[in-house]
């Protein structure tokens, strides 16, 4: 089953275009990661998703439907802004304003304690969820706003920087419980990160967007040499490692243009000199 | 006269029921103002309040009427211009100087009696009339009626702006309506403890409270608790020992914050020795 649907979409915000030309379906159950340079627009594209931003040009459909803001069939899981922020309650506490925290007037909701217990269960988060927020680690603050997103059990959730500013033991967590939620619930799963191999393991797709432009696609089409290149428009290495993790560099300015050396080169195509240049240093 | 004389006399008796309004609109509000760290709004609408009653003082009309429009208009001003974070002092503080600025003005241009000024600075509970009393509850009943119907979307906004605003509330709507809440807070604490002073009565105990809890109703609770017993607390001793009303509610407050911070570091000690 398709859950979204985006379509020759564009995104401009205050006059400038974040990215267009963008196309790409996201079906039930799958893991697709959203990768790029800081400011390229990933945000953005949760955002348009949520109904928060309009679209300039092309279709979105969620659901069959526009986005709009509120749907409960849409879980997220805003970018964690340090210990600070929320430290004024427990981790029940704010699952429990994922629940019932839009809703205005006095009144008790009978169903509530047992909601929340349920998402605090499924993200294994029960032993410290009477705990301020502010004394815990990362890793258990991020299981706590992954319970408060997915408390309605959402078909669709969106999870903005999952992994940040998380110690390597405590992304493997996060990514293990990523992949535990889209099992046990069916839901699809779209997440924004700046480096893909944490992911790596669970990932089914991936969208890169650079410079105004988005691809997507599985893995391998879009993370080689060729696409991403073209997307940043300047030469990237992809060194896989013997575990399969894949390191992207980007190629000094020497290679990225061959021509002010004094030689004329303009009959030769940039491919032939970086081949030129490579073959005299490996000699 | 003893004490209990004192304290059933119709000007104490007005005060108090002046106070328990006040207090119990504050600390509740003076949550969310430290929750949301909007200290310095709190502060600034109060100093803008004080070119209200000094302007209204100067036409000759009920300095609260002055106080009413310049606090709200305050409010909606910080609101509307620092909806973005990193803009918001700057907006606060060219408010607070604008009005600030035109408080001078009126008081120059107001040659009369310095009393008015006064009390606007500093507090003159002891004076309040009937009407002040009625006026000063019903508007404290109101803001605590409003705030226990937002109570949820509003703790939602100020923890968690994005996504509550994914979750269908407006941050920019709920983010004006808190603070008009807060001017009407901010004019009736000023009838009691005046423009210098409010923030002991609005942010001193719900900062001493979250100092203490760390959950939001406790919280919440705790911060309405220790404003009505300074509030009570300033009330009798000014009576009885002497001294303004204001000087007790704000010493025993700025106390009460202060032996919250002491117990909150304490009890943090403690722990970090049972995990070494």
């Amino acid at each position: 089953m398709t859950v979204l649907a985006l379509r020759d979409a564009a995104v401009t915000l205050g006059g400038r275009t974040i990215w267009q030309r963008a196309s790409f379906d996201v079906e039930a159950g799958s893991i697709t990661a959203v990768l790029g340079p800081n400011g390229s627009g990933k945000s953005t594209l949760l955002n348009l998703i949520l109904g928060l931003v309009p679209l300039a040009e092309g279709s979105l459909q969620v659901f069959g439907e526009h986005p709009h803001r509120g749907n409960r069939r849409v879980g997220y899981m805003a970018q964690a802004r340090g210990a600070d922020a929320m430290s004024a309650m427990t981790g029940r506490d704010y699952v429990s304003l994922g629940y019932d925290g839009p809703r205005f007037g006095w009144g008790r909701d009978r169903a509530k304690r047992a909601v929340v217990g349920r998402a605090l269960a499924l993200t294994g988060t029960t032993s410290f969820a009477d705990r301020p927020l502010r004394s815990l680690s990362g890793g258990q603050r991020q299981r706590i706003a992954l319970a408060h997103a997915t408390v309605f059990k959402p078909e669709l959730l969106l999870l903005d920087e999952p992994l940040a500013s998380l110690d390597l033991a405590a992304q493997a967590e996060i990514v293990d419980l990523i992949n535990l939620i889209r099992d046990t619930t069916g839901a699809a799963v779209i997440v924004v990160a700046h480096d893909l191999n944490p992911l790596a393991p669970i990932v089914d797709r991936v969208l890169w967007i650079a410079r105004h432009q988005v691809r997507g696609g599985p893995v391998d089409d879009v993370v080689n040499e060729e696409v991403l290149s073209d997307l940043y428009g300047h030469p990237v290495e992809i060194i896989v490692t013997p575990r399969g993790r894949r390191v992207i560099v980007g190629l000094e300015e020497e290679f990225a243009h061959p021509h002010p050396h004094g030689h004329d080169h303009s009959h030769e195509g940039p491919h032939e000199h970086f081949a030129e240049i490579y073959d005299e240093e490996t000699r | 006269m003893s004490l209990g004389q004192l304290l059933s006399t119709s000007f104490v008796q007005h005060a108090f029921y002046a106070v328990t309004a006040v207090a119990l609109a504050a600390g509740a509000i003076g949550y969310f103002v430290v929750l949301r760290r909007q200290a310095f709004a709190a502060h600034a609408i109060g100093h803008v309040g004080f070119a209200g009653a000094a302007g209204a003082v100067w036409l000759g009309l009920s300095p609260i009427v002055g106080l009413l429009v310049f606090c709200l208009g305050a409010g909606l001003l910080i609101g509307l211009g620092g909806a973005s974070l990193d803009e918001s002092d700057t907006v606060v503080g060219v408010t607070l100087t604008a009005a600030l600025g035109l408080g001078v003005l009126f008081i120059s241009l107001y040659s009369g009696y310095a009393n008015a000024t006064y009390s606007i600075l500093f507090g003159q509970i002891l004076g309040v009339t009937w009407g002040d009393v009625g006026l000063v509850t019903a508007l404290s009943l109101g803001v605590l009626l409003v705030l226990s119907v937002v109570y949820r979307p509003l703790l939602f906004t100020s923890v968690d702006a994005q996504s509550a605003s994914a979750r269908g509330l407006s941050t920019r709507w709920m983010s004006l309506l808190f603070l008009s809440l807060l001017a009407i807070t901010t004019v009736v604490a000023i009838q009691i403890v005046g423009v210098l002073l409010v923030f002991s009565l609005i942010v001193a105990p719900a900062a001493a409270a979250q100092a203490l809890s760390s959950r939001p109703l406790a919280s919440l609770s705790l911060a309405t608790a220790i404003a009505l017993l300074s509030a009570w607390a300033g009330l009798v001793l000014g009576v009885w020992i002497g001294g303004p009303v204001s000087f007790w509610i704000t010493a025993i407050a700025s106390f009460a914050y202060l032996s919250a911070r002491v117990a909150q570091a304490a009890r943090s000690r403690s722990r970090r020795r049972v995990i070494a």
